[in-house]
């Protein structure tokens, strides 16, 4: 079982990332599941988002998690949400932020000692998708992370997957994909 | 014609996408709604399917809940196959007019998005609203995935719309926890999916202009009680056998077996709980683990809440030494439902296992599997001592002082 | 009506107005459809009456408010001439009587035991209008 929690903003895309994942996981023959948690929450407010992958059916429906992965899309989030809840020795961390890692540990020492990747999705959507919605650049982060699946393979799925939306939302989508892959570090 | 889909074998869906392609596939005549959270993307789905031409049918924007399900009725009472979706408080504007249609015998299906009912409000989901309907005269199935909330509704279709039964039937859902998660859902093909449930057979329909006829008549005391008494001779002895031959030729068509009542690791099980909705799935997993750790655990899901299958219950706990009612409602002054009717099922029996009650969930409140072993190993002490060791009436996953009754 | 027992009925609240099919109802008489027991043509309320409308067709222009009006369906009409009054279903509540605009009114309620030869005997005459009763314009 691979757990991985996103921590984002309400309307910054990480309910749809984390659906866009589960659809790709799940044409590979694995079982998945993509929740979050909602409430009367407002478009900015703080939110998780969640994901499951298994070899047999999810059947475990609780909102609890210890994450291997945390994906962070947004850079505020590191200081005001509590993104090392529930955390495993071995739970990777990937931060969007404009920092390196050495200076995001310095800025929050709570990830010191962890497993710290960043790359800034919030400029690459901006210079690529023309809207900062880091959803999809962070896919990209976490492909190379995790060498999950090959990124060709990864972004021909994911072409499917956003496959309604205006020809040229896909294409920067996927130079943004692309670009997270290169520069996560 | 409406134009067809072509889905692939699996989806990644969540409970609502599901539903409302179900709604498609069937080709429901009318839908008439007044969306509310979580249910809202169900209705929207068919309007959209409708709107795009995938659906020869009529979406109805009512002013309130209670508008939604009289325009149900109408369209039903005139001859169409109807559907809707609501959850919680719409659900108990609802409440009114479902008891016209289950007592008009008309065949309509709802979508039941289970959330909790306030105050205070919330939109998260616990089973508040489908304990609020059940004596309401509809079937209830309850779904414990999106896969199942996809599934049930042609059961319910098929079932419902049986001359024989002519009852509506609602497929709850577990609010968010089902109808905005999203997880594979094996498919079938329109063609497949409509012919299962077949083209709609109208029954005593005013669009009928041969056989003029009066919906909706009054009764006193003079006939009243026997057409109450008609109603539920038809839920007690049409509907269970139909549903059954529904799930046979279900599994036929699909390979998925459903059963009036579910069972899981109980052929020799010591302790059991007793549950709805998502929650007999997590306890499903939690119960495999018990079993890894010496206890022998198993786990009885409701499928059919109305009609209460109170035979398929008493069967399947047979040989149970303590077992664990978990209710996701408020009961409010009593012990909770299941408790009660599964007490009610054993009582007359020679089953004399420990009974408990734990009241779980309410608002979305999770239910971690560390919760659920904890309650195993409560009811493994009851099964040992053969009496409660615990008060009868549990809170559990709630703040401040231990909350018990009894 | 006999009264069935909870399995001897068709489901739901619904009942039937005619047995077995019908075409053209519209251009059929009452007296030929084949309304059903449960239809509440099959019923008299005769018995609900203490007084009763009589008709005099001397009077009658044929103007039809007596139909328009009667809550109970109970003016026969044929090719819109007023033809009499369906015994079996008024229940004398005298509103035909009170929309009749003839002078004198070719309706008129009298006890339910009235004589219709003696009733129509004693008709009264056209009265002549009081000055105070004309209509103002305003």
């Amino acid at each position: 079982m691979l757990e991985i929690r996103w921590h984002s903003r309400a309307g910054q895309g990480a309910v749809t990332g984390a659906k866009g994942l589960a659809d790709v996981v799940s044409t590979t023959g694995k079982h998945v599941q993509a929740f979050a948690f909602y409430g009367s929450a407002k478009r900015g407010a703080a939110m998780t988002a969640y994901n499951r992958v298994d070899d047999k059916v999810v059947m475990n429906h609780e909102k609890f998690m210890r994450p291997d992965y945390v994906l962070v899309i947004d850079p505020a989030l590191v200081y005001v949400a509590d993104i090392t809840a529930n955390e495993k020795d071995n739970t990777i961390y990937i931060v969007t932020t404009h920092m390196s890692t050495e200076e995001l540990i310095a800025s929050q020492p709570k990830l010191a000692g962890k497993k710290v990747y960043t790359v800034d999705c919030i400029k690459i959507a901006q210079e690529t998708i023309g809207k900062a919605i880091p959803n999809t650049p962070m896919l990209g982060a976490l492909m190379k992370v995790s060498d999950m699946y090959d990124i060709e393979f990864f972004k021909e799925s994911m072409f499917k997957v956003l496959k309604k939306l205006p020809q040229k939302i896909i294409d920067a989508n996927m130079i943004a994909i692309q670009r997270a892959y290169d520069e996560v570090k | 014609m409406a134009d067809t889909i072509e889905l692939r074998d699996i989806e990644v869906w969540d409970g609502n996408m599901a539903a409302s392609h179900a709604l498609r596939q069937v080709q429901v005549d009318v839908v008439a709604a007044y969306p509310i959270t979580p249910s809202t993307p169900i209705v929207e789905g068919y309007a959209g399917f409708k709107a795009n031409g995938y659906v020869d049918g009529e979406f109805v924007m009512t002013e309130s809940e209670h508008g939604a399900m009289s325009c149900c009725i109408g369209a039903a009472a005139a001859g169409g196959r109807v559907a809707t979706a609501t959850s919680s408080q719409g659900f108990a504007l609802m409440l009114e007019t479902l008891y016209s249609a289950s007592g008009m015998r008309l065949p309509i299906v709802l979508n039941l998005v289970n959330r909790a009912i306030g105050a205070p409000l919330n939109v998260n989901g616990d089973h508040s609203d489908m304990y609020m309907g059940r004596d309401s005269g509809w079937i209830q199935f309850g779904a414990y995935s999106p896969q199942e909330a996809y599934d049930l509704n042609f059961i319910a279709f098929k079932v419902s719309e049986d001359h024989d039964v002519r009852l509506p039937a609602i497929v709850n859902q577990d609010g968010f926890m089902t109808s905005h998660t999203a997880q594979g859902v094996h498919t079938l093909s329109d063609e497949a999916a409509f012919n299962f449930v077949g083209e709609y057979k109208p029954m005593n329909d005013m669009l009928d202009l041969d056989h003029p006829v009066t919906h909706g008549v009054q009764t006193e005391e003079d006939w009243h009680f026997e057409h109450k008494a008609r109603q539920q001779h038809a839920l007690m002895t049409a509907v269970i056998p139909k549903i059954e031959a529904a799930f046979d030729e279900f599994e036929k068509l699909t390979g998925r077996k459903y059963n009036i009542v579910e069972s899981y690791s109980m052929d020799d099980a010591e302790v059991a709980v007793i549950c709805m909705g998502t929650s007999v799935e997590t306890a499903r997993e939690v119960a495999e683990e018990m079993r890894a750790n010496g206890v022998k655990a198993g786990v009885v899901g409701i499928r059919v809440f109305r009609p209460w299958p109170l035979e398929q219950i008493a069967a399947v706990l047979k040989n149970v030494k303590a077992v664990g009612l978990l209710d996701r409602s408020s009961p409010h002054g009593a012990m909770g439902a299941l408790y009660n009717e599964v007490a009610g099922s054993l009582f007359n029996t020679d089953t004399k296992a420990v009974l408990t009650n734990y009241i779980y969930g309410l608002g979305g409140r999770d239910l971690t599997k560390a919760h659920l072993v904890s309650i195993f190993t409560e009811l493994k002490a009851n099964a040992d001592a053969g009496k409660p060791t615990t008060p009868l009436q549990q809170y559990i996953g709630l703040r401040g002082p231990k909350l018990s009754f009894f | 009506m006999e009264k069935k027992g909870w399995d001897g009925f068709e489901i739901g609240a619904m009942l039937r107005t005619f047995d077995g099919a019908v075409q053209d109802i519209a251009t059929t008489l009452p007296e030929n459809r084949p309304y059903s027991q449960s239809s509440s043509f099959t019923a008299s309320v005769a018995d609900w009456r203490i007084e009763k409308p009589l008709f005099n067709k001397d009077y009658c222009i044929d103007c039809q408010f007596c139909w328009i009006y009667c809550p109970d369906m109970s003016i026969i009409s044929r090719d819109k001439k007023m033809v009499g009054i369906d015994f079996d279903h008024c229940k004398g509540c005298g509103i035909c009587v009170q929309v009749c605009p003839t002078n004198p009114k070719s309706l008129l309620m009298f006890p339910e035991q009235k004589d219709e030869e003696a009733a129509l005997a004693e008709w009264p005459k056209k009265e002549k209008k009081d000055q105070s009763e004309e209509p103002k314009e305003d």
